[in-house]
């Protein structure tokens, strides 16, 4: 994205430029930094340390920073001993499905929304605001009675019918604005050539709109992948549970047990990290668009 | 193409959209407004009896855990929402200079907002154990404290320890949006002003501070309106508990509607927390209009 390039020369611009004529202050400066992000980020280190202990050392009266002895037995232990393998792949086949059915129905809609004048257009952008801001846990409740109707609890149907409409006004929001920014003259020259309406947008925006859809379905799938409360209340059978609820369930099964709660912990941990890492950039923004324009 | 007939096309593109907000998001809200008025509750029989206003008057009038739980949950709103502010300001003028590695140092910092609620509140029990945890061990091990201090099963320390870790998750993005309004501050002010003698705080309070106040404003909004309605971490840290010491609305909510089955009730708590957020909303929708006319004027 251009924007991203300029955002990051004017960034270079204004910034207070570090004194590297003082080396000692710009050490100062490094020092203190990688202080404070050791320090904050110590919790995660702990969790994926503390998940490659021995038992024995987890528990020990003196705690090490790092294994003394490395191990993968507690993964171990988590995927042959426990139900997280299940509650692992319901995860990532809600998060997934529930991923393409937002992409899909959301990209329609917000091409609808970004090049197509219609009576209700602006009421329908509202509605999709203003849903947004129901707290879910109040929503949870008609939501329970809802899918209580139509007998749709403890299925995983459930919860990708949920976390689609969750998402849904945010990834609307996101993709109409990756469609305005292509330029409509590439549309106007299909139209003359007789191309309809869908086809000009399944040939041309579609291909175009390439990392904005890769950005919607990281941020959906992240979504139902982290998921607490909805699980929590349309789910009731083990077999259906998904890794939040797994894992926190935990917590009552093997009490004590934290070399698995931690080994566990790590795993859901690290799609998300990986995501991020690759989307970093867009995250950011989404961010700043977000909360303050401009 | 005729404008008619792409504005056809348009009620066909947004059609499951539509369809799906319809039954799972306005249908649900219509319900939850008669649902709170209706009897709903499995100790008494006929649900949907009309019970008009009385949920509401027992949450307001009768019982004091609505009022109590409403105070905890501002102490929590605050508490995380000042935390992370001041946090994240510190960390985004700490990062505010032209280093070698500043992108790095900027996603190093945003992770804790991205691990997963349920990873973050397991892994800061973990830290917070009395025998086993480390901030525990490293306290006694360094004489600062005799006996493990119990960060969770304390009444007293309950809400600061579940703070703490809203403080570090909430952090991030205070930081990031923070960090990009810095940017708008014009060096040659700095110079100047360092000129005339101001000191370093002088120098915050009347150069950096006004520019980055707008900003300040709708990030905190929209943090406390993010931390008012949280339920996932205070749940899963400690419940609610110990003897309702952290009982915030949510999972006030959530133990009404799922534990006792009290249906309406829970769902009428749940409407007068929503008219908190909307007043919260109203309040960020203000200043985020008020923040771009601010931006225009300085424009032109």
């Amino acid at each position: 994205m251009t924007g991203s390039a300029a955002a990051s020369q004017e960034i270079r611009d204004t910034a207070r430029p570090v004194d590297f004529r003082r080396p000692l202050a710009a050490a100062a400066v490094y020092f203190v930094l990688m202080s404070v992000v050791a320090f904050i980020l110590f919790p995660i280190f702990w969790m994926v340390s503390s998940s490659f202990k021995p038992q024995t050392e987890l528990f020990a009266r003196d705690i090490t920073m790092l294994p003394v002895e490395w191990t993968l037995e507690s993964y171990r232990s988590v995927w042959q001993g426990t139900a997280f393998p299940t509650y692992f792949w319901n995860s990532f086949k809600v998060a997934a499905l529930s991923t393409l059915c937002s992409v899909v129905i959301s990209m329609y809609a917000a091409y609808a929304i970004a090049r197509i004048r219609f009576a209700g257009r602006y009421a329908f952008g509202m509605l999709l605001l203003i849903t947004q801001m129901l707290p879910h846990i109040l929503l949870v409740i008609p939501l329970f009675l809802v899918m209580q109707r139509l007998k749709l609890l403890n299925t995983h149907t459930a919860l990708i019918l949920a976390y689609t409409a969750v998402s849904l006004p945010f990834t609307v929001w996101l993709l109409r604005g990756f469609f305005e920014a292509i330029p409509e003259e590439l549309e106007d020259a299909a139209a003359i050539d007789g191309a309809s309406l869908l086809t000009i947008f399944h040939r041309i925006i579609l291909p175009l709109a390439g990392p904005g859809l890769a950005a919607v379905a990281m941020f959906s799938f992240i979504r139902a992948w982290n998921e607490f409360l909805f699980a929590l209340v349309f789910l009731q059978s083990r077999v259906f549970f998904t890794l939040p609820i797994g894992l926190a369930s935990f917590q009552e099964e093997f009490t004590f047990r934290w070399d698995l709660i931690m080994a566990g912990a790590s795993i859901i941990t690290v799609p998300v990290l990986f995501f991020f890492l690759l989307m970093q950039r867009f995250i950011v923004q989404g961010l700043l668009g977000g909360a303050v324009k401009g | 193409m005729l404008s008619k007939q792409r504005a056809r096309y348009a009620y066909f593109l947004i059609l499951p959209a539509l369809a799906l907000i319809t039954l799972l998001k306005l249908v649900p809200t219509v319900e939850a407004v008669l649902v709170s008025m209706q009897q709903q509750s499995m100790m008494r029989p006929n649900p949907e009896a009309f019970v008009g206003f009385a949920h509401y008057a027992r949450a307001l009038f009768e019982e004091e855990i609505f009022w109590g739980s409403l105070r905890r949950s501002a102490v929590w709103t605050l508490g995380s929402v000042a935390g992370s502010y001041i946090v994240g300001l510190s960390l985004a003028l700490l990062l505010d200079r032209e280093i070698r590695g500043r992108t790095a140092f900027r996603a190093l910092l945003l992770v804790p907002w991205v691990i997963p609620d349920v990873a973050t509140a397991l892994l800061w029990k973990w830290l917070y154990g009395d025998q086993v945890g480390i901030i525990n061990f490293l306290l006694v091990k360094f004489g600062l404290v005799t006996k493990p201090i119990l960060f969770l099963a304390d009444p007293a320390l309950a809400m600061a320890s579940v703070i703490l870790v809203q403080v570090w998750k909430l952090y991030p993005v205070m930081f990031v949006v923070l960090l990009a309004a810095l940017q708008n501050v014009p060096r040659e002010l700095h110079e100047a002003a360092e000129i005339d003698g101001a000191g370093a705080w002088q120098r915050f309070r009347f150069v950096t501070f006004p520019f980055i106040r707008p900003t300040s404003v709708i990030i905190t909004l929209l943090g406390a309106i993010w931390t008012f309605q949280n339920f996932d971490l205070v749940y899963l840290l400690t419940g609610g508990g110990p003897a309702d010491a952290t009982e915030v609305l949510p999972t006030l909510v959530f133990k009404k509607g799922f534990w006792a089955l009290e249906i309406g009730y829970a769902t009428a708590i749940g409407m007068l927390m929503l008219l908190c957020l909307v007043a919260l909303s109203v309040a960020y929708l203000y200043a985020y209009r008020v923040a771009g006319q601010d931006k225009e004027g300085a424009a032109r």
